[in-house]
């Protein structure tokens, strides 16, 4: 009996779930949250307020006794009041995302949206409910805005898209839930899960940038990294070691800093994510030492460089290779 | 959720919703449960603040056990208002156990909701209603801040959004208050008389009426629609008591008399009669009365009215009576069997009195006139303080103490005649009443509660008897004020007799009688009423249907539109405005304030792609500027920008 009405509400929920996607299609960066696609039913709580106004009539009805009925209506109305109170906090609100966090296999991924709300009333205790590892509660102050997050297991690298989900609110007297679903076209992008440490990257090193078509000569400056034995003192920042930030090494794109690159096809013998695990394992291992390096995959090679934004790039490349998901 | 209580949102509002509405049950409850409730709402409040932890799940079901039995056997049910309450008293308790959440807090706002609900069960008279809206409000207001979010973090706030609320729902309950379809009984039976109420009783032992009298509560109001009767005719008849067992006076129980006609002569009185609920069935009436709302009551065979159901809310007759009458024309045996009996032993010097005046050979019209005389001179005292009596409390009051109140003259009386061989007995209600200039209507007072007798004379019927009258003449022309001692304990509210505070009491029974009439016996027929005034024709049931989905349409429209109007744009300033005006000017140039660019900028650009607007751009610009970042800007400033606005030709 109970699986029974478990598969019956399972089911139900299915159809409607694919009933609305029908009916809204996909949503496009800023979701306005319009009336039609609002959705509002009473709570568990507003269920039984609903018994409690029920009783009540019948008992101020039976009594005769006015007094007990006219509480009994004020608090009817109080509740359709609420109702539509609820209803109002989430119409003409606005879904904006703000950015994205990537991450490697296995941590989450996160989805930083912006809710909006250009009206003078503040809209408060919206929550955001998908199959995510977390989802904020936010108040929205009036014309103001509140950023939330949903973060999101990465389970395979690649493109994650944020799944529908749902902005709700039960606001004012929780006895009403009003609900709108997303159906977002935003995506986060999963790394690999970087390889055990051990394996060395071997030829193909380079120590000049002169071929490099980027390089610049020592003009091209990429950045600091803490000092090591070993390094020049011509290259010290001394500027930087005069304000006591500590001793830091100068580093220049495409000049005579130790450069890698990273084949694909010198890990024969591996598979393709193991081969990625690995490159990805070299890119942040090299990014750490500060040293410069390229990246060589089938069909796609990015010249050594170095920075962030090139780590970035480097393992975005890592993470769409092969998904279909064109380049980074 | 750790089983620590940690810091739940609202649970301060809640515990105060909780006890304002326990509040008017006080003097209701046992006071083990007023106690418990309030022990566990401070233990509770002080687990909040120290982090204390909350008890085991074993332990809240052996309470919830134990509050279950302890109320089963104080009451013997769960079911009624009184069991009803206690129960959910405990209930309360019992959940400020395990409040660890929002939901369990909302549960004991909802209790709160029934506590106020059934104390309005209990009574709903006029100086409920203030505090049923405060309580009403703080309730409200503890449930918003459960689930307001960080607008509950201050109470101005919560409370500014709770009166908002409850005035937004104001409109629709006064409409359902009007259009919901009251039905003319209960449908389901009432436990009768859970609640002590005051008014006469059907028994009375000498001592009772006065005290009954001490209160100087409203028993019932008549409006009249002939002309007001004189004093001496306002006998309002309740119960007629019949057997006596040698002390106090009964009415029977489980017996069946036949019933007496009566016969009217002279004038009609017709009024309405407002009762108080008193919990009993009787129907005071003026005697005798001769036309009443026969599904509503009926005249019992010792011209009792008595209404269909005890009168547990407030409740409207319309009755006609006569002042003359004659109350059968034959006695039935069983009545006269009845009516003449008394107590094997007891009160000889009583029983004795009455056969010598039988014995004298007096006819029974001359017996009652002897004793009447008997009261009258020798001296018998009227007083609300009569002295205790023992066994034989007749012959006492008869012979030795000779003070006694209405009651003490009545059963003395009526001992006398039945020991003459005639048949008497005791009847109650209440004499006199108050008229209210300012209502224009009469109010009777559980003060006015009054006792006589009722003799049969064959050829004559049942005549009325007052013994009082014969004592005290004052009580009937005056009340009771003007009948006893000044040092007797009176109601304080008759003792007043300044002019002033007299108008106010008038002003402030009239209110009440306004409150009576209109609100608490609102029904069916005051409904139809309504709408006949309003315009519809004949309504019924439909009519109420309809006006109700009309209403609740108006109304989602009407809140739709006020949301529409909460959640609205912030208005923009003049300067802005006008700006917008110049933006849709330019749009014919193909020009377009882009997302991030504010309005000097769009202006520079503006200026750049048209040569030809540059001067009156350049003015605009700089008169907008002046407004927006200037120190003091004038009022003709903004005039100024108006008028260059206005101009601009693009």
């Amino acid at each position: 009996m109970r699986t029974l009405i478990g598969r019956f509400r399972a089911f139900t929920a299915a159809r409607a779930r694919s009933w609305i996607r029908r009916r809204q299609g996909p949503d496009l960066d800023p979701v306005e949250l319009t009336r039609n696609r609002i959705y509002i039913l009473p709570t568990r709580l507003g269920i039984a307020y609903a018994a409690m106004l029920f009783a009540m009539v019948l008992g101020g009805m039976n009594y005769n006794n006015n007094l007990a009925l006219g509480l009994t209506f004020l608090l009817v109305s109080l509740g359709f009041v609420a109702m539509h109170h609820c209803h109002g906090t989430l119409r003409g609100m606005k879904l904006r995302l703000l950015a994205t966090q990537p991450a490697f296999v296995g941590q989450p991924v996160g989805f930083r949206l912006l809710l909006e709300n250009d009206s003078v009333a503040p809209r408060p205790r919206i929550e955001l409910e998908a199959e995510a590892d977390r989802a904020d509660i936010a108040d929205v102050p009036a014309a103001g805005a509140a950023g939330v997050t949903i973060e999101l297991a990465a389970l395979r690298r690649g493109r994650v898209p944020l799944p529908r989900f749902v902005v709700a609110t039960r606001h004012p007297l929780g006895l009403f839930r009003a609900w709108a679903v997303v159906h977002p076209d935003y995506s986060a992008i999963a790394w690999p899960k970087p390889a055990e440490r051990g394996r060395v990257p071997f030829g193909r090193e380079t120590d000049t940038g002169g071929a490099q078509d980027r390089a610049q000569g020592d003009a091209d400056f990429a950045g600091l990294r803490p000092f090591q034995a070993g390094d020049s003192l011509r290259r010290v920042a001394w500027k930087a070691y005069a304000r006591g930030q500590g001793l830091h090494t100068k580093q220049y794109a495409g000049t005579d800093v130790v450069s890698h690159i990273f084949d694909w096809d010198t890990l024969e013998g591996l598979d393709t994510e193991a081969r990625l695990a690995q490159l990805c394992r070299w890119v942040l291992d090299a990014h750490e030492r500060g040293e410069a390096f390229g990246l060589r995959l089938p069909g796609q090679a990015i010249p050594p460089n170095l920075g962030p934004a090139h780590r970035q790039h480097c393992l975005n490349a890592l993470a769409l290779f092969d998904t279909g998901a064109g380049h980074g | 959720m750790a089983e620590r209580p940690g810091h739940i949102r609202g649970l301060l509002g809640v515990l105060a919703a909780l006890a304002i509405a326990a509040v008017p049950h006080v003097t209701h409850l046992p006071a083990w449960i007023t106690l418990q409730l309030a022990a566990v709402m401070a233990w509770r409040g002080a687990a909040q603040r120290l982090d204390w932890p909350l008890p085991p799940r074993w332990l809240r079901m052996l309470a919830l056990l134990i509050a279950t039995l302890c109320v089963l056997g104080t009451y013997r049910t769960l079911n009624g208002i009184e069991a009803g309450t206690a129960f959910l008293v405990l209930m309360a308790s019992i959940k400020l156990l395990e409040t660890r959440n929002a939901r369990d807090l909302t549960v004991l706002v909802f209790i709160a909701y029934f506590l106020l609900y059934a104390a309005l069960l209990r009574d709903q008279r006029l100086p409920q209603v203030p505090w049923l809206l405060a309580s009403a409000a703080i309730t409200t207001a503890a449930l918003m801040r459960v689930h307001a979010g960080s607008t509950g973090d201050s109470w101005q706030e919560v409370a500014k959004r709770t009166g908002a609320l409850l005035l937004q729902a104001a409109p629709l309950a006064v409409l359902l208050f009007v259009l919901f379809p009251r039905l003319p009984g209960p449908f389901w039976g009432i436990n009768v008389s859970e609640s002590a109420r005051t008014g006469l009783g059907d028994e009375m032992t000498p001592g009772d009426v006065s005290d009954l009298s001490a209160s100087g509560d409203v028993a019932f109001r008549v409006r009249f629609f002939t002309p007001l009767p004189p004093p001496v005719q306002r006998y309002w008849r309740g119960p007629v008591l019949h057997e006596f067992d040698g002390r106090s006076w009964r009415r029977p129980r489980g017996q069946t008399f036949p019933a007496q006609q009566v016969a009217f002569k002279g004038d009609a009185i017709d009024y309405q009669i407002t009762l108080e609920p008193h919990a009993r069935r009787w129907v005071l009436a003026l005697d005798m009365p001769a036309a009443w709302p026969p599904r509503e009551a009926s005249r019992a065979y010792d011209f009792t009215l008595m209404s269909s159901r005890p009168i547990n809310e407030v409740t409207a007759y319309r009755v006609r009576s006569y002042p003359a009458y004659s109350a059968g024309q034959a006695l039935p045996a069983s009545i006269r069997h009845k009516d003449t009996q008394l107590p094997a032993e007891g009160n000889p010097r009583a029983v004795a009195l009455g056969r010598e005046l039988a014995a004298s050979g007096r006819s029974p019209e001359a017996i009652v006139r002897e004793m009447l005389r008997r009261f009258r001179v020798q001296p018998y005292e009227y007083t609300m303080r009569p002295p205790r009596l023992a066994d034989n409390a007749v012959d006492e009051f008869l012979f030795e103490t000779r003070k006694g109140f209405c009651e003490h003259y009545a059963s003395a009386f009526t001992v006398v005649m039945r020991a003459a061989g005639i048949p008497a007995r005791v009847v109650t209600g209440y004499q006199g009443g108050e008229f209210n200039p300012v209502g224009g209507y009469l109010i009777v007072r559980q003060s006015d509660a009054h006792a006589w007798s009722e003799v049969w004379i064959d050829g004559r019927g049942w005549l009325r008897v007052d013994p009082t009258a014969a004592v005290a003449p004052e009580r009937i022309e005056r009340g009771l004020l003007g009948a006893v001692a000044e040092d007797e304990p009176v109601p304080g509210r008759l003792r007043e007799s300044s002019a002033l505070w007299a108008q106010v009491e008038f002003r402030w029974d009239s209110v009440n009688e306004f409150w009576n009439q209109r609100v608490v016996r609102f029904n069916s027929e005051a409904q139809f009423g309504l709408l006949e005034r309003l315009g519809i024709k004949e309504p019924d049931w439909r009519a109420l249907g309809l006006g109700l989905t009309a209403s609740l349409a108006a109304f989602f429209v009407g809140l739709t539109l006020f949301l529409g109007w909460r959640f609205r744009r912030p208005s923009r300033d003049w300067p802005a405005r006008l700006h917008d005006v110049v933006a849709r000017k330019l749009l014919k140039r193909g020009l377009e304030p882009g997302r991030s660019e504010g309005p000097v900028a769009f202006l520079d650009r503006a200026m750049g792609s048209c040569p030809d607007l540059v001067p009156q751009l350049r003015e605009i610009r700089t008169s907008y500027v002046a407004l927006r970042y200037g120190p003091k800007p004038r009022p003709d400033d903004l005039t100024r920008l108006k008028f260059l606005v206005n101009g601009l030709r693009a």
